[in-house]
């Protein structure tokens, strides 16, 4: 469960003076959903992730994950979320196993525990065959791969995708969505955020469009049609953040 | 291929261990797993530092052999009228003097004909038999080493002939050697002290140390920070129950790990030559190193303060950079101030002040040319100790500060 309240957030930059990345922000994302935040590049849907993820504070505003204050329990939050984001990478230098035993270690699993579970994992994403190389040695999506392994190792409540399918083929993508849908179906409460129209129709259970820091609307994809009486996504896109469409 | 399952999601509690050591564990191994980091750390002071050694005593040996050896060609204007002097003078070995005229001696050098001219005076032999001083003046060319060398060999030639010429005189004269020569002084090696050896070490050592301890460093700290925010893994990281603190420590004592490792090897390395018996180090060997094991003790204690110290500038740099590259950019001058008070080290005796005990990086270095040559002094290596200590600390609270910063952390 996800509970955010009035968050902003602002950065003060020499050129351009003080930017609201966030701006205002309140929504809930419950379990057993897929909640999509969905904004153009630079709208602030990283921004919104990395304070729930306490990478960064929020200016003002409150939020909880999985029940802890983002503020008073950063630790806590960290310890049930799940992060994966498009450009992170693995550690070239570690293999797969390496790094699942280094991330199961920081996450306080026993040994014995991170090994079983790794094996779990392995089996179940195909990667025993490249899970004792080194990961500069792997393909974009054998890499991605061993991304979502280490986001699952330790079976979250709470789940952060930012645009987890980026430069990713049509076959690596769709391992990632269906790890997406499982955790969903699992109970667990997923945040995925993307640009991408096809995959918030085919993936989300709820949206919120992001504009300029703010929320645009927020819905299921049958409300925000509703809202807006267009039927094409991307239509309906442009029309809650106020673009014109082309003739 | 199916997706992984896990049990029904609820809250986790689980506290974990000493994630620091995690950290550190994990950096440290994936450290010496980049190729730039063991060729700098291991394999350039075990095998090049030596193989250069070798080939520099190689080549001087072969310039000493060939200083032995080599006929120099040299001009001598005015012969004709000291046919005594010049008969005594092409007696000596490796020279071959050629009667030449004052005019022409100048081009001869610079063409290189011969390597100097020595010009007599006119009356040379008159002035010898008279015993009267005679000035030889010899043309040199300043910017040619053969040059230099030649005039070097004789002058020493000259003050040869001179010494038994006056021993001829003694004699003829019955007068006692010690007539011309009241003093005649001999140098007498106490048993404590240190082999002839100890002062090239004593010279060397403390800048190769501090050099690889920084050098050494840089690599590792540069991919620590700068390279993971390059590459994504920083926010990988960041998500995790480790705090800030956790990261930072965890990573600093992986980088000071490194610098000990580099600078401890780089003194391995450094001693093959004088202990090693191989003859290609015979030139830099001579005269023996004396090593006693509170020297030995100094040398390896001094090293932490200096790990600890360039970890915590190093890491700090690697924090505030967006990407290696900028971190490259700032460590150039960084070098620079590092290299300076090691290269001082070369220069300064190890009783210098003790206002020296608080200059970082040249505190240490004293303290090491002071343990090689057994001669400590307490206030000025517990003064050094405690500033190097300081600003060991400060480099480290700065280095974790601006960890916290997430204006820097971010910054790609």
């Amino acid at each position: 469960m996800i509970e955010v309240h009035e968050l902003t957030k602002t950065f003060t930059d020499k050129k351009r003076g003080v930017i609201r990345a966030v701006d205002g922000v309140s929504l809930a994302c419950r379990p057993g959903e897929i909640f999509g935040l969905l904004g153009p590049n630079g709208a602030g849907k990283t921004t919104i992730l990395r304070i729930l993820a306490t990478i960064l504070s929020p200016t003002s505003g409150t939020a909880s994950v999985a029940g802890f204050d983002i503020r008073a329990q950063p630790e806590m939050v960290r310890r049930n979320i799940g992060y994966l984001t498009g450009s992170a990478a693995p550690y070239e230098r570690m293999s797969a196993r390496e790094m699942l035993a280094y991330f199961g270690a920081l996450y306080g699993m026993a040994p014995g525990e991170t090994a079983d579970r790794t094996r779990e994992i392995f089996d179940e994403l195909d990667m025993n065959d490249f899970a004792d190389g080194r990961c500069d040695k792997l393909s974009t999506g054998q890499k991605q791969r061993v991304n979502i392994a280490r986001t699952l190792l330790h079976q979250p409540s709470v789940f952060f995708f930012d645009e987890p399918t980026t430069g990713l083929d049509v076959v690596s993508s769709r391992t990632v969505k269906r790890v997406i849908r499982r955790c969903r179906d699992e109970g667990r409460t997923v945040v995925f955020s993307t640009h991408i129209m096809s995959e918030v129709e085919t993936l989300c259970d709820r949206i919120a469009v992001i504009y300029q820091g703010k929320i645009a609307a927020i819905g299921t994809l049958d409300e925000l049609r509703e809202q807006t009486g267009k039927t094409a996504f991307e239509h309906v896109f442009l029309k809650l953040i106020g673009e014109q469409e082309d003739e | 291929m199916n997706t992984p399952s896990a049990s029904t999601p609820g809250v986790i509690t689980r506290k974990g261990g000493n994630r620091v050591g995690i950290i550190f564990s994990k950096e440290f191994r994936e450290i010496f797993r980049d190729r730039r980091t063991v060729f700098s750390v291991v394999i350039s002071p075990l095998l090049i530092t030596p193989l250069l050694f070798a080939a520099l005593g190689s080549l001087i040996n072969k310039q000493v052999k060939a200083a032995r050896t080599d006929t120099f060609s040299v001009g001598i204007v005015r012969q004709e009228q000291a046919p005594l002097l010049f008969s005594a003078l092409n007696k000596l070995p490796n020279f071959h003097f050629v009667p030449t005229s004052l005019s022409e001696a100048e081009q001869q050098i610079k063409s290189r004909a011969y390597k100097a001219v020595a010009v007599l005076p006119a009356n040379a032999d008159a002035l010898l038999k008279d015993q009267k001083m005679i000035n030889v003046k010899v043309l040199v060319d300043p910017a040619n080493d053969s040059s230099r060398e030649a005039t070097t060999r004789l002058n020493l030639i000259f003050t040869e002939v001179g010494k038994k010429i006056v021993e001829k005189r003694l004699r003829d004269s019955s007068l006692p050697a010690g007539f011309a020569t009241p003093f005649k002084v001999e140098e007498q090696p106490i048993s404590s002290g240190g082999g002839a050896a100890t002062v090239i070490l004593a010279m060397m050592l403390p800048y190769t140390l501090a050099v690889a301890a920084f050098g050494g460093g840089i690599y590792a700290a540069n991919d620590q920070v700068a390279g993971e925010k390059e590459r994504g893994t920083l926010e990988t990281l960041l998500v995790t129950p480790a705090s800030r603190r956790d990261i930072v420590l965890g990573k600093f004592f992986a980088v000071a790990g490194v610098c000990m490792v580099s600078s401890l090897l780089a003194v391995v390395g450094m001693m093959i030559p004088f202990f090693s018996g191989l003859k290609a180090f015979e030139w830099l060997a001579k005269g023996g190193v004396t090593l006693t094991p509170i020297a030995v003790l100094v040398i390896l204690a001094v090293q932490l303060p200096l790990a600890v110290l360039f970890a915590g500038i190093l890491l700090a740099i690697s924090t505030f950079a967006k990407n290696q590259k900028e971190a490259q950019t700032y460590l150039g001058p960084l070098f620079i101030l590092v290299i300076f008070p090691a290269m001082m080290s070369m220069f300064l005796k190890s009783d210098s002040g003790k206002a020296m005990a608080l200059v970082p990086v040249l505190n240490a270095t004293l303290i090491i040319k002071q343990g090689l040559s057994n001669s400590f002094d307490p206030a000025f290596i517990a003064l050094a100790f405690l500033a190097s200590a300081g600003y060991a600390a400060l480099a480290l609270t700065f280095a974790t500060r601006l960890f916290q910063k997430e204006s820097v952390l971010t910054k790609t």
